[in-house]
Parts: structure tokens; C-alpha cells; sequence
């Protein structure tokens, strides 16, 4: 390729949507006189097929190195402009896209000229941008096929087999002496209005596992230590106490270490009194038909659960009825009573109650401050109920008191956690990366995560969830490698003063610090949102595409003229262009003041990068994230308000008006927050 | 034997079962009955219990899909016809006509402008906006292409009025005639995307397996619950959803049908009318509307704090990871939750105000609240669709019309044909993390199935 910067700008009229507003033979032709620019071309749909082989035609007959595409939106449209340049011999890394269409034409409709000077504007600053633009790649990772499943329960087996069968292995690693987890306690399962012993279901499965050739089982045995990525982990895990170790080369790890319930110690005279037992300790005695000598037995649900502390158990009422019904079946005489405060049963579960209720168990509904009082009296066990339905005091004798109480991560819960670098909550359950879309795995990539190590719940959602975490650890070792954009952070370490902010802060684990405190981005984990860049005291990161001097040569180029009627706005790629993009198809129409200029995070906008803008004279500055709490990088938008703080603080102190720094978090639909915002900075900074 | 898959319906669950499958290296066939893919999620304004913005999270899956080189994505597309010969699926399917080139079309829009037709959107019900006879599923659609409404095609236009005569043939017969408004818009921006005589076409696909993501479907009042039919301000808890979408018909303004006027006295009443006789109302708890509702209350006090805000309810379900502190946040918030059963609701002719009479579960004592807005939660039913879908796959539905699976304990998501697998709104009613977790499961079994 040639060394010297050769430019092509390609003008869309998109019809009369774009050439109806802004005069795009002339925008053409200031192109064409802008620094770099070997050719600008006005197309009349620059996506249609016919168009998009001329330009290609363009770039060889022009020996195009860079190209600007100004037209609608690159949310939609950019994928394949990227491909059409690639083909062409371009590196798609050198494209740079600007916004014609949603933040021009169809926002100014009724202003002409004032549309046609803001589209030379954007195209100036992509243009200055697209000069200092570098090549780039996507950045492969090679994974093999060694997964780790930590957690021997049903989530565990079900995710060790699926990874297995597909011919990669899988080395299982359960804490406990035999396989089945929280299982290997309950008497059976149902779902619906089916249901089958648990020893059963333990028995087919662990034998299964036990002889599948692909997996290794290590019962009694714990991690000692993780390290590295994924692809590149090397585990240590220690068995039968610290008797042996292994080394184990992993390339993909599934958490499903499952859990355990939450033992009511001195309530409802449990551990006082050997009659009163927990809902697990109850399936145990089912199991064994331990029931001689029980006539009266009265369950209290919400034990622990749906407080200030702790949420709803999830599985409580389900396990409460689905018990209440097998000791019916187990002894006709035996009087049952549930007493409760929701009945949280969902659909066929419902039925089960019905069921129940034929069998004559009895449904007493406390309200949630009232719980029941459990007493001793001459050694016999008295619970005093108020019924909120009935509307009265109930007094019943018991001979067995079962609490349906909450439940807990295991204890290594803790360990497994440094380990891995991943978060749980105060319960000792992991945090997935997205509560919505994000539920089996990590934001780390390569960590998966599958059934009661997450949240409690039933048998069905753990299996589901072991399958599932299996296809998200299989994915990478199917491909035998993984793959991430280019856009990522590239630290030089010349001026770097390893103070390690950069590895704390970086959502993804994605910059590892070596022996001499050097970081070192693991740029096939990297997302590329710059918060490190930005952060950086010592500014010596840069994001591909998104370096501090591209941004620069944008806002340079933005206040080339007048700037003091201009705002420059950082807007986020996600939401917050969504909502930019929204205003412009509902074409609500704003005052044309902003300049936009485009990063993947609101957290990759450097303090610099707000003062710059004043320092040229600029009316004003916005950044734009998205709208709280979603955030494609996690919390990005949350470091962002913090550094808002300080940079307002800092522009004060540079003699500059603080109050000219304005944020807008917004969501893909809110494109009137966006006119709103646009009209009120307009309005108070008196433009 | 072919290796790739059919995903039927593209809501949460049928992107993330492409995606995955996609990803791991198998093609897909991801198709949706609708114009564009994103289901359900798309129409949503906020998801519990984080109220992150839908449209927000769902989005960049939905481009992700669509510009994935493992994925072939029909819209307007539905299953007629399956069968399984030596391992493999033949499927047949219908795609129906948009009227529209979709390769030609760009989403600009100016044949929606040119459209002088506006019908009522069926798809927001009561508090329903105008929709173009030629317009796009939502901004943010996938395939960014519009479709013209085939009562258009079929002579609709000229009932309202919108023909300007001089027409040459007959509206069912038209050949793109002069007079087609929308044709002209699109000729004028140089493009022919438009095509009045497009046919329904018949499609052939192989694959090697089948995932059903079908959805579910938000349950109708039935018969005139609670006033619904009879006063404008009852509406259901989908249609209030619309109303907080900032790109909803009311561009997010929380406002009552009669009047228009911002509501400032709203209540919510769940499991409206659960237990009702068959045929009518939902018959089991439908798991997701008592957040559903919490979250509604939540936006709607961001919205406007002094809006009073009253959820008149039986059992909470908050039975998800953070689903307890969401219902504590509402009640921070102000919003009052009450035990109770609700019988009967009035409406004042002049105001148009409701009063809901109800029976306080707490207490035992019957009372009344006035309000300005009533919200019905009237629960989540099986897609009608289901039975057809079912006969041409030949898989069994349950006896409350979700499809069965094979043996919900010993092979989850399975059903009885080998090779077709369930996720989702499909199983029963579901929130979108459950959607997600089964539809990877799915991904799982349909790729590796052999």
C-alpha cells in the first residue's frame, strides 16, 4: 500500500432523505478539498448493490488507502461498509463512517444551509480522523479442548457430559467424597406433574459420567489455584486434603458449585428441640420413610427468606407442597399444615396445591409481619398462628416442625472467587455478567457458570443450565479459538509508571500485570472500551481506532470555525447513539449546535478530552452514555459520571465554566431525552 | 444429511439460540411470522429487575444475527410442512409477500410519508397509535426493510377513502396503478422496492434439527373483565407498557386514553382474571406479571414522583435473583402494595375516573379506591399459533397449549420427535434470563444432535 494518506469520501444523497435537506453536490465538492482527499463521490444510494461495486472500482482506480463514508448510521450500515472496503484490498480499520442522515437531515429538515454546513463539518472532522487512522485485525486466541467443571451436582455432571460427548474432555472436580450434590439430600423431584426419585436420577447420571472415556472425575479434591485466561489456564487442584495435587492444562472453566441451605440456628426452637428439622432435613427422613410416630406436622415457609437480607428462597413453596404431598402418601393420618406467606407456585405448580389440598393438607397464610410462635410447653411443641384469611388465631400441636428456610453458596464459594477473579453477592452466590442476557456466563471470557451456584433453583433449570453452559464453553473449544474486534487497548510502556490502575480497573481481567509490574493487555479479552485509556495518569494507553489523537484531530476539526456556537458531544456507540438515531428516524427536529463524535464507552472520555474542546473556544461539551443501569461494558457509564465529577472540578480550576460540561444517559428509544437535552444546552448556553 | 438448523421464532430466545448455534460454527435458518425479528422484548420499555432499556440490550443481538455469515434470517415466514426422511428435516414454508423488494428497500421511509392510510396499531390496543398501511415493525427493526399491510393490497385503501380515482384496475388486482402513493414515494427516491403484485412464495429448506421459540402471549381480558371493554381507562398491563416506551404511541408520556391527560392515580390489579371459567382468563399463575407490574410502578414513579401508584395483589411472586430487593425498591419508592381481591369497578361518566371496589385480604374489610388509570395484569397464555406449528412438526402440546416436552425430568427441552427441541416462551410462561438459559440449552441439543 502506498504510504501517503489517500483519502475517498463517498457523499449518500439515500434518495431525497438526505439530498432533500442537505445539499450534497456541494458537500461533495468541499469534500473533495479537504487535506488527504483524492476523491469525493456523490452517490445516490450508496448501499445498493450497483453502487457498492463502483465504489470499489473507485478505491483500486484511485489507489484509495482510507475511506470516509458519509450517509446514515453506522449501527446499522457500517458491517457492510467494512466488508465492501475489505474486499476492495482496504483494511476495514480504515474506514471511518459519519452520520449524515440521523444527525443531519432528518434533524434539520427545515434548515438547509444550516444542515449543509454541519455535514461538511462532520465530514471535515472524519476526514481529519480517517487521516491518522491505523490498520487493524481481528485478534485471535487459540482455545483447545480441555474444560474444567468445578461442582459435581446435577448442574456439574449435565455440563461435564454435554462437553464430553462433543469429543473434548472433561475434567470434573467435586469438593465432596461422592458425586450428586444437594441431590444426593432430597427424596425426589418433581416438575409438574411428574416426578421421579432422586436416587434414581443421582444413579443414572453419575453412572454416565463415571464412565464416559472423556471425563475425569476428581471427588474430595478442590482448587488450589487458577491462572491465566482462557485457552491458556493452568489449574492446580488439591485432593483428599493436601494428600496429592495435579496440574491441569484448561482452555474453558463451568462454576457450578450449587448450594446449601441456611441452617436456622435458635429459630423457631430448631436446634433446641429435635423436632423441629429443615425442609432438606425432612426430604432425608422421606427418603428413608423415617415417619413412625409423626401424626401433626406443620411447615413455616420464609424462614430467613424475603427480609431486609435476603430475597424470595425460589424453591420453598415448591419443595414445602411437593413434601407436604409425599407424607400424605406416606402416612393418610398424619395431619399437615403449611403455613405461609405467598404461595409462590408457578403454573402446573399450582396444581400440586390443589393436589394437595384434596389430600387434606391444610394452607394457613401469616401475614409478613407476623410470623408464627413456636413454643415449648411440657415438652410438647405449640405454634401459634394468626390466619390472614380466616381471620384468627390458630393454635396447633406438632410433632414435627419443619422450616422451609433459605439457602447459601458453599463456603469455598469465597476461594473459588479469587481464584477465578468473578464477583458473588453477600450470600456466596455468583454473579453472572448480565442478570437478562448474560446469564451463563462471566465477563470474563471463558468462565461459564450453570444452576444453584447462581440463584436457587429447581432440578429442570439445573440441568437446562448445565446444557447451556456447556454450548457457552464448547463454543470457543468447537472453533478452537476465539475471536474480538480490533478495537482494543495498546499500552506503550515508555512513559508507564506501573502504578497497575489500569489491570484493577479493567472490567474484563483483560490486562495482566507480569513479574515487574509491567501491565500487558491479553487483547483477545479486551472489548476495547477505554476506560484504561482514559484512566491512564500516565496517558500512555490507546484504544485502535479510538486513540487520543484521532479524537483530537475530530474536535479540532469540529471548532475550526466558529466554535463558540459549537457543542462537542462524546456519544457512546450503544445507547446512546441509539437515542441519537431514534430523534432522527422520528425526525424530531433540534438545534444543530453539536458536533458528535463517536466512542464505544462514555468511561473511554478522558478528562483531556472534555477540556480540549474549551481550550479551542468550544460553547459547550456533552458526553453521552447510556442510560443507567445498562451499559455494554458493564458499568462503563458509572465510571463515567464519576470522572464528570472531577472533570468539572478540574475545568474549574483551568478557568473554565464548569457548567458547560453536560452528561445525557440515555436509552436506544429515548430519542426525545436527546432533542430535550439538545434544546436545553442550546438554551442555556445561550447559542 | 444436512447440518444445519431451523430456529422457529426469532424473539429472546430464538436470537440467542442462532447466536450460540451460529457461533459454535453450525448455519442456521432463524424464522419469525412477523416482519422483523425481536419478539416481544422489542415492544417492551424496561426489563426487570434492573430496568435496563429493552430495546437497549436487545438491539445489538438482534444486528449481531442479522449480520452473522451463519445465519439466514426469514421474516413474514411461517412452517407449514415438516418431514423427516433418513435423519433429515424437509421443511416447507411459506413467505408471505411484504409487497416490498427486500433487498431494494432501505428503511427511508418516504413511501410510509407518502401514505395517506392510517389505521389503529392492533399491536398497542387501547392506547394504540396510528400506524401507516405501508410502515416499518419498530425503528429499530430487523430486516430494516418496511411491508405493506395486505388489506392495503386488498382494496382497504380505496374503503378509506385514500384512492384518488382514475384507478385502472381494481385494488386486489393492482399492478402497481398510478395511484399507488407509496410506489411513487419510492420511484421518486429512485428506487423500485415496492412491489403491490408480489406473491406469497413457497420455500424448501433442509436441516438436521429444529428448535420451537415460539413465545408466548400476553393473555386477553376476557369477556369484559373488569371493565375493560366498557371504560377507556382500563388497559392492560402490555398496553401500559407502550405507553412508558419512550418509543411507544405516546413517545413515553404516561397518559390516560379518554382524555390524554397525564394519569396521577394508578392502580395495578394483578392476576386479573385468573381462575376464571374455562375459555376465559388464565388458569394458572403466569409467574412474571407481579414483577411485570412492580417495574411498571417503578418507571412510572421515575416518570412522575407524585404519581400514586397502588398494586392491588394476591401472592408475590418474586421468585428471581433480585426480584425481592426490585418489589423493596417499589415500596421505597412509594408505591403501595395491597393484599387483595378485587370484584368490581365503576367508572364516573363525567370524569372518567374508575373506583375499584376490593376486598383487603389483610384485614378482611371491603373498600374502594378512585383512581384515574387501572391496569389489568391479565397473565401469559400459550401462542395461538402453537396447535398449527404443532400439527406440522407433529410434537404434542400440552393441555395448556405450550408445547409437551418429551420427559421434563430425564430430557428437558426434549420432545417426542428426536431432532425438535423446545426454549423459551414455548415451554410456558417465562421471563427473558430463563428464555436465554433454555434457548443456549437448545442451541446445545440442536447442534450436537446427529
Amino acid at each position: 500500500m502506498d504510504d501517503k494518506v489517500r483519502i475517498g469520501v463517498f457523499v449518500c444523497d439515500c434518495g431525497t432523505n438526505i439530498a432533500g435537506v442537505v445539499d450534497v453536490p456541494e458537500v461533495t465538492e468541499y469534500s473533495r478539498g479537504l487535506p488527504n482527499v483524492v476523491l469525493a463521490d456523490e452517490g445516490k444510494w450508496s448501499c445498493s448493490v450497483d453502487y457498492l461495486s463502483k465504489l470499489q472500482d473507485l478505491i483500486k482506480e484511485y489507489r484509495i488507502n482510507r475511506v470516509v463514508i458519509a450517509s446514515c448510521t453506522p449501527r446499522t450500515h457500517e458491517p457492510l461498509f467494512k466488508r465492501t472496503v475489505r474486499e476492495a484490498g482496504v483494511n476495514p480499520y480504515l474506514l471511518e463512517f459519519v452520520s449524515i442522515r440521523e444527525q443531519v437531515s432528518w434533524v434539520h429538515m427545515k434548515e438547509p444551509e444550516i444542515a449543509t454546513q454541519k455535514a461538511k463539518d462532520l465530514i471535515k472532522m472524519g476526514v481529519a480522523k480517517a487521516a491518522l487512522l491505523e490498520e487493524g485485525q481481528e485478534i485471535r486466541l487459540p482455545v483447545k479442548t480441555d474444560c474444567l467443571i468445578i461442582g459435581g451436582g446435577m448442574a456439574g455432571m449435565n455440563a461435564a457430559l454435554s462437553v464430553a460427548d462433543q469429543g473434548f474432555n472433561a475434567f470434573l472436580v467435586e469438593k465432596g467424597p461422592q458425586l450428586g450434590g444437594i441431590l444426593n439430600k432430597i427424596c425426589f423431584v418433581s416438575h409438574d406433574n411428574h416426578k421421579m426419585p432422586a436416587a434414581k436420577l443421582i444413579r443414572a447420571k453419575v453412572e454416565q459420567v463415571q464412565t464416559h472415556p472423556n471425563i475425569s472425575v476428581y471427588t474430595d479434591s478442590e482448587l488450589e489455584s487458577v491462572e491465566g485466561y482462557i485457552g491458556n489456564y493452568k489449574v492446580k487442584i488439591k485432593s483428599n486434603g493436601d494428600a496429592s495435587t495435579k496440574d491441569l492444562d484448561i482452555s474453558t472453566i463451568i462454576v457450578a458449585t450449587g448450594m446449601e441451605e441456611i441452617e436456622p440456628e435458635g429459630q423457631f426452637e430448631y436446634g433446641n428441640d429435635s423436632r423441629v428439622i429443615t425442609q432438606l432435613q425432612l426430604d432425608n427422613r422421606l427418603k428413608d420413610k423415617q415417619l413412625d410416630n409423626v401424626k401433626n406436622v406443620v411447615m413455616i415457609s420464609c424462614v430467613n427468606s424475603k427480609n431486609e437480607t435476603r430475597g424470595c428462597c425460589n424453591i420453598g413453596c415448591h419443595a414445602a407442597v411437593k413434601n407436604a404431598i409425599a407424607i400424605k402418601h406416606l402416612r393418610k393420618d398424619a395431619s399437615v399444615h403449611i403455613l405461609y406467606r405467598d404461595m409462590s407456585l408457578i403454573k402446573e405448580e399450582g396444581m400440586a396445591q390443589q393436589t394437595a389440598k384434596r389430600l387434606g393438607v391444610k394452607f394457613l397464610r401469616f401475614s409478613d409481619d407476623r410470623y408464627p410462635d413456636v413454643q415449648i410447653e411440657n415438652g410438647n411443641l405449640k405454634i401459634k398462628v394468626y390466619d390472614l384469611l380466616v381471620g384468627r388465631e390458630f393454635e396447633l400441636p406438632s410433632d414435627l416442625l419443619v422450616l422451609t428456610t433459605a439457602f447459601k453458596g458453599h463456603d469455598t464459594v469465597g476461594q473459588i472467587k479469587g481464584h477465578l477473579k468473578v464477583s458473588a453477592n453477600p450470600d456466596g452466590f455468583f454473579q453472572e455478567s448480565h442478570v437478562k442476557l448474560g446469564p451463563l456466563e462471566f465477563a470474563t471470557d471463558g468462565i461459564s457458570i450453570a444452576g444453584c451456584a447462581k440463584a436457587p433453583m429447581t432440578f429442570k433449570e439445573s440441568c437446562e443450565e448445565g446444557f447451556g453452559a456447556a454450548m457457552k464453553a464448547s463454543i470457543p473449544m468447537n472453533k478452537g479459538y476465539i475471536e474480538t474486534e480490533g478495537i482494543v487497548a495498546e499500552i506503550d510502556l515508555t512513559d508507564c509508571t506501573q502504578c497497575g490502575l489500569c489491570s484493577k480497573r479493567c472490567p474484563y481481567s483483560a490486562i495482566a500485570v507480569d513479574e515487574e509490574k509491567n501491565p500487558e493487555v491479553l487483547q483477545a479479552l479486551c472489548k476495547g472500551c477505554g476506560l484504561c485509556a482514559a484512566d491512564c495518569p500516565a496517558e500512555c494507553i490507546n484504544i485502535v481506532h479510538y486513540s487520543d489523537d484521532q479524537v483530537f484531530a475530530q474536535v479540532e476539526a469540529a471548532l475550526e470555525e466558529n466554535p463558540e456556537k459549537k457543542i462537542v458531544a462524546f456519544v457512546c456507540h450503544w445507547c446512546a447513539l441509539g437515542g441519537v438515531d431514534m430523534a432522527g428516524v422520528s425526525r424530531l427536529q433540534y438545534p444543530s449546535n453539536a458536533r458528535l463524535i463517536r466512542v464505544m464507552c462514555a468511561a473511554s472520555v478522558s478528562l483531556k478530552m472534555m477540556q480540549r474542546p474549551f481550550e479551542l473556544g468550544a460553547a459547550g461539551v456533552l458526553v453521552a452514555g447510556c442510560e443507567f443501569p445498562t451499559c455494554h461494558y458493564i458499568e462503563g457509564n458509572y465510571a463515567a459520571e464519576k470522572r464528570l465529577r472531577r472533570a468539572k472540578k478540574q475545568l474549574a480550576k483551568a478557568g473554565h465554566d464548569p457548567e458547560k460540561l453536560w452528561n445525557i444517559w440515555c436509552s436506544a428509544a429515548d430519542g426525545p431525552k436527546f432533542a430535550n437535552t439538545m434544546r436545553s444546552m442550546v438554551k442555556d448556553l445561550g447559542l | 444429511m444436512s447440518d444445519s438448523i431451523l430456529v422457529i421464532g426469532a424473539g429472546i430466545a430464538g436470537i440467542n439460540c442462532a447466536m450460540n448455534a451460529a457461533k459454535y460454527g453450525t448455519k442456521v435458518y432463524l424464522v419469525d411470522d412477523t416482519a422483523s425479528i425481536g419478539g416481544m422484548m422489542a415492544r417492551l420499555d424496561k426489563t426487570f429487575p434492573t430496568n435496563d432499556c429493552s430495546i437497549c440490550i436487545e438491539a445489538p443481538q438482534m444486528y449481531e444475527v442479522d449480520n452473522h455469515e451463519n445465519i439466514k434470517i426469514l421474516t413474514n415466514t411461517e412452517v407449514r410442512k415438516v418431514k423427516k426422511v433418513n435423519g433429515t428435516f424437509k421443511v416447507k414454508l411459506v413467505k408471505k409477500a411484504k409487497y416490498v423488494d427486500e433487498e431494494k428497500c432501505t428503511g427511508c421511509g418516504a413511501c410510509v410519508e407518502a401514505c395517506p392510510v392510517s389505521v389503529l396499531d392492533p399491536l398497542d390496543g387501547k392506547v394504540g397509535g396510528m400506524r401507516k398501511l405501508v410502515s416499518m415493525a419498530f425503528p429499530q427493526a430487523v430486516p430494516n426493510v418496511v411491508s405493506v399491510d395486505p388489506s392495503c393490497r386488498f382494496g382497504e385503501m380505496r374503503k378509506q377513502g385514500a384512492c384518488i380515482g382514475e384507478c385502472a384496475v381494481d385494488c386486489s388486482q393492482c399492478r402497481e396503478c398510478p395511484i399507488a402513493l407509496c410506489v411513487k414515494a419510492c420511484e421518486k427516491e429512485g428506487k423500485k422496492a415496492i412491489e403491490l403484485w408480489q406473491a406469497n412464495k413457497n420455500l424448501n429448506l433442509e436441516v438436521k434439527s429444529i428448535v420451537v421459540a415460539t413465545g408466548i402471549k400476553n393473555a386477553p381480558p376476557a369477556g369484559d373483565l373488569l371493565g375493560y371493554d366498557k371504560y377507556e381507562n382500563v388497559i392492560t398491563n402490555t398496553e401500559f407498557e407502550r405507553l412508558m416506551n419512550a418509543g411507544g404511541p405516546t413517545a413515553g408520556e404516561i397518559i390516560r386514553p379518554s382524555d390524554k391527560k397525564h394519569a396521577k392515580k394508578i392502580a395495578w390489579i394483578q392476576c386479573a382474571g385468573r381462575g376464571l371459567a374455562e375459555g376465559k382468563g388464565t388458569p394458572y399463575c403466569s409467574k412474571i406479571c407481579c414483577m411485570i407490574s412492580t417495574k411498571q410502578t417503578i418507571i412510572t414513579k421515575e416518570h412522575d414522583a407524585v404519581v400514586e401508584a397502588t398494586v392491588v395483589y394476591n401472592d408475590l411472586k418474586a421468585y428471581g435473583k433480585g426480584f425481592w430487593d426490585f418489589y423493596r425498591k417499589a415500596n421505597e419508592n412509594g408505591v403501595r402494595y395491597v393484599r387483595g381481591r378485587p370484584y368490581e369497578v365503576f367508572e364516573d361518566s363525567q370524569t372518567k375516573n374508575l373506583t375499584v371496589r376490593y376486598e383487603d385480604l389483610d384485614t378482611g374489610e371491603l373498600r374502594k379506591q378512585e383512581i384515574e388509570l387501572l391496569v389489568l395484569a391479565t397473565g401469559i397464555i400459550a401462542n395461538t399459533r402453537n396447535k398449527r406449528l404443532a400439527k406440522a412438526l407433529k410434537i404434542k402440546l400440552n393441555e395448556l397449549g405450550y408445547f409437551k416436552e418429551k420427559d421434563s425430568l430425564l430430557a428437558p427441552l426434549d420432545t417426542n420427535v428426536d431432532g425438535i427441541y423446545l426454549c423459551g416462551g414455548a415451554t410456558g410462561p417465562i421471563d427473558i434470563a430463563e428464555s436465554v438459559v433454555q434457548a443456549t440449552a437448545a442451541s446445545f441439543k440442536a447442534v450436537s444432535y446427529k
